[in-house]
């Protein structure tokens, strides 16, 4: 059986314990097995926060260094502050979204320089803010990544569309997930 | 209520020991919250049982004890540090045992995601002769959770269930057994077991002994080997069965596998089976040696020789990974496994958890700066004690006030020995539940001799941190509390009146400096995710910059840094209106007046902060 380790990072408060559930939910839905590491508690005030998931046959929660499938990053540095878990084969997809970490005379990335540092790697770069906002819920971020990570073929023999339509319960949820699906022309590979 | 249709769930760790307590009849659950611990309670609090928050550990412990010894079926759950906390009784359970059953969760935390350090309880169980179980996954834990049920009610002896991080907060498939009436109990009086007395006392070191090799024979059952016809043997303590799994199929080794769900006890039956098929023996176990010293004595007992790895191979630091399993794996099979990773680039902003948008702890430690300089109090001789709470993020700058933060309460007390040391005044800063858990024997300790010391409780009605569960200063008035102390100074202030706040703080110090007595001051405001529970996301006001006023100076986004003030190409502050929470608590700090409000205030908006 297939094995997959996605990793997913992002802020705190954007929705990224969200996504596992919903991934979870929708492994459940296609009969296939789920594991979703979670940061709670103290971490998740607005730090930077990661979910490790792994999907099919798997026993142990973590994925180890170099071995994610795919880095997704919410927010465009933490994928930074987690590449230790990818190597040359991942494929990285960044949301063009940065937060401003809350300390004072904290100096910032551009995208263009997180990019830079990411020379040589594949990246996938995604609107995902915009999606979910004309999905009709800010808060879709997370449902509209999905969508777009389901399109790379992330869950291909895991975990169906159909399944992942029936986690994603709200309708906003699940036009972002499909618009998130349908954005393969407008994304650069870097 | 779930259904019995449907028992499979996708669920926490957490949950799934909650909903397997249920399964085996527990009548009275306790806890005090602590991450990793937390959801077990909050699970159980949605069931018809008794189910409670005490003020703390001890508390909870002695209420599931008091249950247990009467006959009901008790579990009482909290996080690795709060066992220190109960740990008096826990010693003395193990001497009385107990009538119903009495399952005690210790959630641990590995790499300290959460937490002042990484203890292993399992040393609890060796410390106290009380048997560990430990799981391995989310299933795991709810099938172990009724075995340990079983096991406590057979043998009338506590039980510690000892669960990880990556247990109780992963998420995954568990097929769950349904629920059983809950068993409570009736009264027993029994002084000669339960009145510890030494006569007594030493009469149950006795039966303690007697129980304990009970529970050698009793726990043999819950562990598995796995033979594979191989010379070479892995024994794996908990969630490191899992990992042993994974990483045997992913590097195509062969082995016997010992999985071990009892690390006190181990099974001294299967580890001589296993040792006595193998030439080579691993130990695969996260934290401390607990199984391996266990085995090595075992062996030496029997006077087998074998090579054993466990510790030199897997580092007692920080949670398992399969990282250290390959590195232990490339030792001992002799293997040449490649980690290929990338290195982490320089120069990423670090992005530390930070006080929520509206959260009064924010415009308090604000406040007490400023205090601290009005009092004509020296700042960098003014030491600040901290204390566990979201607070303790007061030590990240700009606030940069927090000098210590060791254990909850430690504020009050480690405030009495910095004066003692250094005759200076110290300001001691704690949250309300944490002053409810375990603050008020210090500042009783401080009245009681005299401690120069200023004590800042920062009440915001909740015990925020681990998601805004009650906290006592719902119903008990803390004010009325120091007062009832002997505290002869005791004040209220609204951190987010700036002005008013600073003025009180600094005459309190001033007071403390000419009475040589403890002064209390109370930061009444309530948590903002107990205000922004309760208004909708579309009723918030918000606020807003007006451009004309605002110079740049960056105060507001460089030192009072809530996350909803975004600096703007020009250096003007802008308003993230997804952010923002419409508190004002930064409308006083702009020095131009260019921040105010914008929108309706919601109803009950006073009430919610301020009640």
């Amino acid at each position: 059986m297939a094995r997959v380790n996605i990793l997913i990072a992002g802020v705190g408060g954007q929705g990224i314990i969200t996504a596992g559930k919903i991934i979870a939910e929708a492994g459940s839905y296609s009969n296939t097995k789920v594991l979703i590491a979670e940061t709670h508690g103290l971490a998740q005030r607005g730090g930077g926060v990661n979910i490790h998931v792994r999907i099919g046959d798997v026993n142990s929660p973590l994925i180890p260094f170099g071995k994610a499938d795919y880095l997704v990053g919410l927010e465009a540095i933490e994928v930074l502050r987690n590449l230790n878990y990818a190597s040359r084969n991942t494929e990285i997809i960044i949301n063009n979204y940065i937060i401003r970490p809350v300390l004072p005379k904290v100096k910032l990335l551009s995208l263009n320089e997180i990019l830079g540092k990411l020379r040589g790697l594949k990246v996938h770069v995604i609107d995902a803010n915009s999606i979910a906002l004309k999905a009709g819920n800010p808060k879709a971020v997370n449902a509209a990544i999905l969508g777009f990570l389901y399109s790379l073929g992330a869950f291909r023999g895991l975990i169906s569309e159909d399944s992942f339509i029936k986690a994603l319960k709200h309708e906003s949820n699940i036009i972002a997930f499909k618009l998130g699906m349908s954005v393969k022309s407008m994304l650069k590979v870097f | 209520m779930f259904e019995l249709s449907s028992l499979k769930r996708i669920i926490l760790g957490n949950e799934a020991i909650a909903l397997a307590s249920l399964s085996a009849g527990v009548g009275v659950a306790t806890g005090y919250p602590g991450t990793p611990s937390t959801e077990i309670i909050e699970t159980l609090s949605k069931y018809k049982i008794y189910v409670e928050w005490s003020v703390n550990e001890k508390v909870a412990f002695e209420t599931a004890y008091g249950a247990a010894i009467n006959g009901a079926y008790a579990l009482t759950a909290m996080k690795h540090v709060g066992l220190n906390v109960a740990s008096d009784p826990l010693m003395s359970s193990s001497y009385t045992g107990v009538e119903g059953a009495l399952v005690i969760v210790s959630a641990d935390d590995p790499s300290m995601w959460s937490s002042q350090n990484e203890q292993d309880n399992r040393y609890y169980g060796l410390h106290a002769l009380i048997p560990v179980i430990e799981p391995y996954d989310p299933q795991s834990a709810h099938d172990l959770t009724i075995e340990a049920f079983k096991l406590s009610s057979k043998v009338k002896h506590p039980v510690i269930l000892r669960t990880t991080t990556r247990i109780g907060h992963v998420r995954g498939p568990v097929e769950l057994k349904p629920p059983s009436k809950p068993v409570l109990g009736k009264l027993i009086k029994d002084p000669k077991k339960y009145v510890l007395v030494p006569e007594n006392a030493r009469r149950n070191r006795l039966e303690q002994i007697r129980r304990w090799e009970r529970i050698k024979n009793e726990i043999e059952n819950l562990n598995e080997f796995i033979d594979n016809g191989s010379r070479d043997l892995i024994i794996a303590s908990g969630i490191s069965f899992a990992y042993v799994i994974d990483a045997i199929k992913e590097s195509n080794v062969k082995a016997n596998i010992l999985r071990i769900s009892t690390p006190v006890p181990i099974p001294k039956n299967l580890i001589l089976k296993a040792v006595n098929e193998a030439e080579r023996v691993l130990i695969v176990e996260e934290g401390e040696p607990i199984v391996e010293i266990q085995v090595k004595d075992i062996l030496y007992d029997e006077g087998i020789r074998v090579e054993l790895h466990g510790k030199d191979l897997i580092s007692r630091i920080g949670e398992m990974t399969l990282d250290k399993i390959y590195y232990a794996f490339s030792k001992f099979f002799n293997l040449d496994i490649i980690s290929d990773y990338l290195e982490l680039p320089e120069e990423i902003p670090p992005r530390p958890p930070a006080l929520c948008p509206g959260c009064p702890h924010r415009s308090s430690f604000i406040d007490l700066k400023k205090a601290i300089v009005m009092a004509s109090f020296k700042p960098e001789e003014t030491f600040i004690s901290g204390d566990i709470g979201c607070y303790t993020l007061g030590l990240l700058p700009p606030f940069d006030a927090q000098d210590s933060s060791t254990d909850m309460g430690s504020s009050i007390g480690i405030a009495n020995g910095v004066y003692r040391a250094t005759g200076k005044i110290p300001i001691a800063v704690i949250g309300d539940s944490t002053f409810f858990h375990s603050g008020i024997s210090a500042l009783a300790n401080a009245v009681y001799n005299k401690t120069p010391i200023l004590v800042l409780i920062l009440d915001n009605r909740a015990t925020a941190m681990t998601g805004q569960q009650p906290s006592p200063s719902k119903n008990i008035d803390i004010g009325e509390v120091a007062k009832g102390l002997g505290v002869k100074y005791v004040k209220y202030i609204d951190p987010f009146d700036t002005t008013s706040s600073i003025k009180t703080l600094s005459e309190a110090l001033r007071w403390v400096d000419s009475n040589k007595e403890p002064a209390v001051v109370i930061a009444k405001r309530a948590c903002a995710l107990l205000v922004t529970d309760v208004i909708k996301e579309d009723e918030l006001p918000k606020a807003s910059v007006n451009l004309d006023k605002c110079t740049g100076c960056s105060i507001c986004y460089d030192y009072f840094t809530c996350p909803a003030i975004i600096p703007r190409s020009d250096k003007k502050a802008e308003i993230d209106v997804y952010t923002c929470i419409g508190c004002g608590a930064c409308i006083p700090i702009c020095p131009f007046k260019a921040i105010s409000l914008v929108g309706k205030k919601p109803d009950k908006w006073d009430e919610l902060w301020l009640g």
